[in-house]
Formats: C-alpha cells, structure tokens, sequence
C-alpha cells in the first residue's frame, strides 16, 4: 500500500536558483542598457515610477534544428485540412518587421522586468563619476542627513507612527480572537507593546559643492530628433548627478538668440523657435557664474547641448565665451548633435564643433551625438565608465 | 480548503492498488507527498527530485512554470511522479478527492511503466534518489569551497548544460580507447588477408565517439576532480533521463490507459464520475498543430487492447520506445484517426506540408518520428583529433539544419570544457558548414 504525508518542507527550493536567475536577467538589463536609454518612453518618467521593460531572457544553449526547416507534426481535432493549407504566419518574420529591432528571433523569451527609474540610476551610473572634482574651499557644509529607517519600540512621542502601532493592535487582537475566541465587540485597549515609534537615521552629510550648468540650443533648427537626442543626454546626465552628487546645483539655461534660466520643467519641455547665438548662452552662464558660484569655492560644470547651427557673425563671441568657460570649469562639454540623415549647409562642414576646434583640450571636450546608441556610449566615455 | 483526509486518500488507494494488483500491474511502492502549489512547481522544475543541486536555469524554469499556469496557458492537473523505487509521487493539497484518485490510478500506471520497460532498466531506481541527493551534496560544496567558488561551479554547469544530451542515446556500451585498441588488435592478428595491417593503432581516436560527454571525461586530461565529478554526474543524470524521453507517448498512453481502466472500475460515487471523465478527457485531448504524448498514447494502448488485446499492451510497456511504438502499430487509418498533419515554415507563412492520406502518411510519419524522444534532438559526435588538443566535431545530418546562433554559442561551451581548438562540421542548405 501506498505511504501518504504532509509533505515537510524546508524553505522555498527554488529560491536561491531563482536569485541568481534574476540576477542574470539584471545583468543582461545592464549590458543592454543603452537599448533602453535610448528609448523615447522613459524619458521625462519620475524616479519613483516603476517602468516596465521587456529583457530578453538567459538563454541556454543546446544543439538544436532550426525551427524553420524542421517539419513540424501537430493533429487537427475535427478539422478538415488540406495539402498546402497556411495554418498561421510566421511569427518570428512578422514580429521583426514590426519592430525593427534585431534579436526578436525565433524562440526568444522575454521576462518583463519591473524597475524604478532609481534602480536603474543605479545601474547605469555606479561606476561613473564626475571629473575632477576637486575640494575647492572648505565651504563644504558638512551637515546631518535624516533618514527615516523602519521602526522601533521605543522612542520619543512625536515620532509615534499611528498606523503601525494600530496594525500591531489588529494583529493582537485577530490573535486574542483566534486562541481565546473572543467577541470581536468586546473592548480592546492599545498595549504599551502596540507603540511603534518611526526609527530615524543620521547620516553625516559632506556637501559637494558643484554646480552644473545645462545649457540647451533650442532654436528653430534643432528639429524633433535632435532636440529628442539632447533632451535624452540632458535627461541622464540630470539622473546621474541626482543619483551620485544629491547636492549638486544644476542650472538650466535654455537659448536660441538670447538666453534664459528657466526651471527643470521648462528645460525639458520647451518648444523652440528662432535663430541661434551661441555666444548669448555662454554669456548667461558666465553671468550666473559671476552672480552666485565663485569659481574658487565651487566645481562648476558646464555642458552645452547644440546642432551646431550658430550664426557665422557669432562665432568669435562664442569663441572668446567658450574660453573663459573653460578657465573656470573643471569640466565643459560641448555636445553636437548631428543626425546622418537631414538636410544642412552649414554643419555638414563641421558646425560650432569645428570651430572649436583650436581650443579644444582635456577640460573643453567635444562630443558628436549621431544616433540615439551615441547617446550612452558618449556618455560614459565622458564619465570615464567602462564600456561595454 | 479540501474536500478530503488522509483517510479517504488511503481507502481509494487501497481499492486503487487492489484493482490494479488484479491486472497484474507491477509497480514500485508509492510515497505521495502532499503539497501546496508552490511546492508543487517547486519540485516541478528540479524534474521531482526531492534533491538536486542548484542552478540557476532551474530558477527560470521555475519562473516560466508559474507564469504558464498563471496564464491559465495549462489548466491540467498537476501530476509528477518521479523514477525511484519507492516511486515518489506529489498530491496537490488543493485539489478535490477526484482528481486525487485520478492522479493515484495515473502514477501506479507510470510507477509500473518505470518498473517493467527495458529501457529503464539501468536507471537503478533503487538509488535514484540517493544518488541525486550526493550529487547535489557534492556540488554545493563544490560552490562554498573557497578555491573553487559558485562562479566557477556555475560556469562549468553552464557549459556541460549545453551538451548534456550530447552522450550514448541508445543505451549501447562505450568502448574505452584501450578496449577499441584490443579489438583492433585482435582482427589485425585474426586477419589473414593482411587488409587491414595497415590500420594506424597510434591514433589519438581510433573510431568516431558517440558520446561526447565521455569523451570528454575520458580524454580530458586537464580536468581537475570536481571538474569531472561534475561531468560524471549530469552524464549519470542525462541517462537517467533519456529512457523518459524516449518513452513520453508511451509512458503517458500507459498512465492514462490505465487511470481510465481503474477509474471506470472503481464503483465511483455518482457525482464523481462527471468530473473525473471532465478532468480525462481535458488529459487526453488532442492539441491543434501539437503533439499531445497523452492523446497519442492513450489512443494507441486503447486501439491495441481493442484489436489484439491486454497481453499486447503490456508487451509494448515492456519493449517498445515511442519511436518503435509509433513504426509498428500505428497505421494510416491511426493516422488518418488522429488527424496528423505535418507543416514547416516558409517565408512568411507556416503551410501544411503532408496531411494523413494515402499519398501522404508515411511522409507524415517521417516527420512525426524526427520529432519524437531522443530524435528531436541534433546528435554530435567526435569524428577526428588528428592535431593534438584541437577536435574536430561532426553532426549527423538528416536533412535537418542545425540553428546556427545556437550551435555557436554551444561550440564555445565546448571549446572552454575542452580548453582547446574546437570545430564543427555540419551542413547548411546543402552546403557544408564550418564553426
């Protein structure tokens, strides 16, 4: 005869083999990251919000047919068939040119992942850092940072939290209910054990004492695509530094012949118009620079986002801005943005980038953004990351 | 909540076995374990043994499990019964008393299955679960000793992975290089037309090996210990597997044959019979442009006992695999009965190639036994290590082109087991193909 029991289980078997599988899938998030980055949709997403990207999944090799020339045998329960009859497309075709995108083929398995913009900071930017960022003056406030860090029994009365101490009540009660059947009407008083007090942590707080200046060409020329591509560029560097440097400065400063501090939101979602001066920018920023970040206590940064289209009359302004920037940055980046496709007379030849040129060194750096993929690859040649 | 004790589970096993022991079914004693849901797929993705040692690629299955019952994608009945002696089979606490007894009756029919057909016989159910369980033993100290580590336990499983099917498929024996030696010396000395003198005894592999996994083991002299435990144990647990499938139509047909035998004879209360005939046919019904192992052989033993009666059906259990099974007893009236059909790609449409009439049967069938047990998989072998540390790989082309993406990526698995030149030759649209 057969033995029946309760199956005595110990934990969870698969759970370790389930980690390290999601650790694998978060790995291969992180290699294709750049796929990701480039993708218009998380664009302008908060850090909280949980996005949803499909990762391929691990694949594990074996010896198998290619499915397409491998005759397949299935039945066909009460149908009538024929010799020649298409039964279906071919998925793997169908799927590709809807996309665009390499590697949806055959068999390919996809997990969606669950990530918050925060997590994917983390992936992104652990090994990045900024350049050079000396300690400039001790201006630094070093200061206590609070963090709010799960709860404790004991505490001080302010810091009482209500709803954990009245879930601690619940529990207590459901429990009294359950062993000593009580009447769910009868009194039940808060026990000195329900008090839950809210744990809060310090932290000692160095302060960086950067500011960053974001400097954005929105004029009439720089197109959907290209403004996309600076946006998205924007975008991450605005990630990195809240992710890596919480008390950075950043000043947004958006022109097209003349210049303008404009807030976060304003920056990202401008629409532009008009012609372009560099020099009008770059003046603004030096402004600000004279204003508020004296470069002796402050790191500034400063990155420049432009098509490259600048009226030819201003270019010695811009020069001559451009080289007094460089004096007083640790860090200027002027980033072109020149799509393959598109028409132009003046930047096919080269653009502000080729003016520029001469002046050019290790602290005045010049990045060509083509393609969206540019976008990351720069970026971490920037950042001094490794590439992957 | 369910409907049932321990009790109850007991008495309709007791009738089970009785009715069975009558027919004379012969079959490993049983230990249920009865489990929830996530035990159940839990154990579901380490293939039901209650140990087995870790990877990750079980944490995908496990993953990939959920989320197809989750879907809804296989609402049948949760049944895993594992080859051991006793037979460990998991009950799923949630599911009512009928379709417990269902499940009872289906795993005494693959517990007899396992027992009783030839190809199982070097299985050694006896120590299954032991063996399984020292397995994983080792190979866990393996990852948590410090001068070897899981990252390097991971990387080798990942490699011998690729090629665990790679081994003997037939249960034949391999000769070691010294036995092929001594029978090559034996017919040079028996010969006595001098043919074959000439034969070359120095050559690093004197026949083609069939069994890359023991090749490896065998020639691989630059492997450390838990390295070749390692390779012996998932050869060990490839051979362990390979019978179950080859035998999957065969082995389901038999369970299946054998819970609608039993049930039907069960004297079951009323207002089970519904459900239980539900729950069977849901089991048993065919796929649309799939193979269902359950329908087929379900079909098959019920077709045999009809026309050639019991002894036949156990005859089969005994002796036959799925691809012989299918060759010998189904016809093209089966066929036509089943409604098979055989289709493939092209271009940007998939297309029935063959349907089951009297033109196209046998081609229907050709395709059907490509694509059964052992068969649907390519088969590798070593052909050649004329240069020292550099082997040469052959596949056996059957018109069947292998997937190229994978066969790259499995050759440079091989190329870091064999920590040498590896090459692949195989055939691509008619020409040949080298990696």
């Amino acid at each position: 005869m057969s033995i029946f029991r309760n199956h005595k289980t110990s934990a969870d078997r698969s759970a370790t083999d389930r980690g390290r599988h999601k650790e694998k899938i978060r790995k291969a998030l992180r290699e294709g990251i750049h796929h990701i980055v480039s993708d218009e949709s998380i664009i302008g997403k908060d850090g909280k919000k949980k996005i949803r990207i499909p990762v391929r999944g691990i694949k594990e090799y074996r010896f198998v047919y290619n499915p397409d020339g491998n005759k397949k045998v299935g039945s066909a329960p009460g149908k009538k068939i024929r010799k020649g009859q298409k039964i279906g497309q071919n998925k793997n075709k169908s799927k590709k040119q809807e996309s665009g995108k390499p590697g949806n083929e055959k068999g390919e398995e996809f997990y969606d992942v669950e990530i918050t913009l925060e997590e994917l900071s983390h992936y992104l930017f652990d090994d990045l850092k900024l350049p050079e960022l000396e300690k400039k003056r001790f201006l630094d406030i070093v200061g206590d940072k609070y963090k709010r860090k799960g709860y404790r029994k004991k505490g001080i009365r302010p810091r009482l939290s209500k709803k954990e101490t009245l879930k601690r009540k619940i529990k207590r009660k459901k429990s009294h209910m359950l062993h000593r059947s009580g009447s769910a009407d009868e009194r039940f008083p808060f026990h000195e054990s329900d008090l839950r007090y809210k744990h809060i942590d310090i932290h000692p707080k160095e302060n960086s004492n950067a500011v960053i200046f974001f400097i954005m060409d929105t004029s009439g020329s720089m197109n959907h695509q290209k403004k996309y591509m600076a946006r998205s560029f924007f975008f991450l560097l605005y990630h990195f530094l809240r992710h890596k440097y919480e008390n950075t400065e950043i000043v947004f400063i958006s022109h097209a012949t003349d210049a303008k501090e404009v807030n976060e939101d304003d920056f990202f979602k401008r629409a532009s118009a008009g012609g372009t001066l560099m020099s009008s920018g770059l003046e603004k920023c030096l402004e600000t620079v004279k204003k508020r970040f004296h470069p002796s206590s402050w790191n500034i940064y400063t990155f420049h986002c432009s098509d490259g289209d600048n009226w030819p009359e201003d270019n010695e302004r811009a020069i001559s801005f451009s080289g007094k920037i460089k004096d007083i940055c640790q860090l200027y980046c002027y980033i072109q943005i020149t799509p393959p496709s598109g028409p132009s007379n003046y930047w096919s030849s080269g653009g502000m980038a080729k003016v520029y040129q001469n002046i050019s060194d290790s602290k005045f750096k010049i990045v060509h953004l083509e393609t969206p993929d540019d976008i990351w690859i720069e970026f971490k040649r920037i950042f001094g990351g490794k590439l992957s | 909540m369910s409907d049932w004790t321990f009790k109850e589970l007991e008495e309709w096993d007791d009738k089970i076995c009785n009715l069975a022991r009558s027919y004379d079914l012969d079959w490993y004693p049983i230990n249920y374990e009865v489990c929830d849901y996530y035990e159940m797929i839990g154990h579901m993705s380490y293939h039901g043994l209650p140990s087995h040692y870790g990877h990750w690629s079980f944490g995908k299955s496990f993953e990939r499990t959920h989320q197809m019952y989750n879907l809804g994608a296989e609402g049948l009945p949760y049944e895993l019964i594992i080859n051991s002696n006793p037979s460990i089979a998991y009950l799923m606490r949630e599911n009512p008393l009928y379709l417990q007894i269902l499940i009872m009756a289906h795993c005494v029919g693959h517990s007899d299955f396992f027992k009783n057909n030839r190809i199982f016989k070097d299985t050694r159910a006896d120590s299954a679960v032991s063996r399984f369980r020292n397995a994983s033993k080792r190979i866990r100290e393996y990852s948590e000793n410090t001068n070897i580590g899981l990252k390097r336990v991971e990387n080798f499983l990942d490699s011998v992975h690729a090629i665990k099917f790679q081994t003997e498929r037939n249960g034949m024996k391999r000769l070691s290089k010294k036995s092929i030696k001594d029978k090559r010396v034996r017919i040079i000395n028996d010969d006595k037309t001098g043919k074959n003198r000439n034969t070359n005894l120095d050559k690093y592999l004197l026949e083609p090996d069939y069994d890359l996994l023991s090749f490896l083991i065998e020639y691989g002299n630059h492997f450390k210990d838990w390295q070749l435990d390692i390779l012996n144990i998932i050869r060990d647990e490839s051979h362990y597997f390979i019978p179950q499938i080859k035998t999957k139509i065969l082995n389901e047909g038999w369970a299946s044959f054998w819970h609608y035998k039993l049930m039907n004879e069960l004297d079951l209360p009323q207002e089970y019979h519904i459900p239980f005939l539900k729950s069977h046919n849901q089991v048993v019904q065919p796929h649309t442009a799939r193979i269902n192992p359950y329908n087929v052989g379900f079909y098959l033993f019920q077709k045999i006992e009809r026309e050639h009666g019991l002894d036949e059906c156990f005859f089969i259990r005994e002796v036959h695999d799925d691809v012989s099974a299918i060759r010998f007893y189904l016809d093209i009236e089966d066929f036509r009965e089943l409604n098979l059909f055989s289709y493939s790609t092209k271009k940007d449409s998939v297309t029935i190639d063959e349907i089951s009439d009297e033109a196209g049967w046998t081609k229907v069938r050709e395709s059907f036994l490509k694509n059964v047990g052992m068969n649907s998989m390519p088969r590798i072998y070593v052909s050649d290590t004329s240069t020292p540390g550099r082997i040469v790989l052959k596949h056996d082309h059957d018109g069947r082109d292998l997937d190229l993406e994978y066969a790259d990526n499995v050759v440079d698995h091989i190329r870091s087991l064999w920590s040498g030149d590896v090459n692949l030759f195989t055939i691509v649209e008619e020409e040949s193909w080298e990696i």
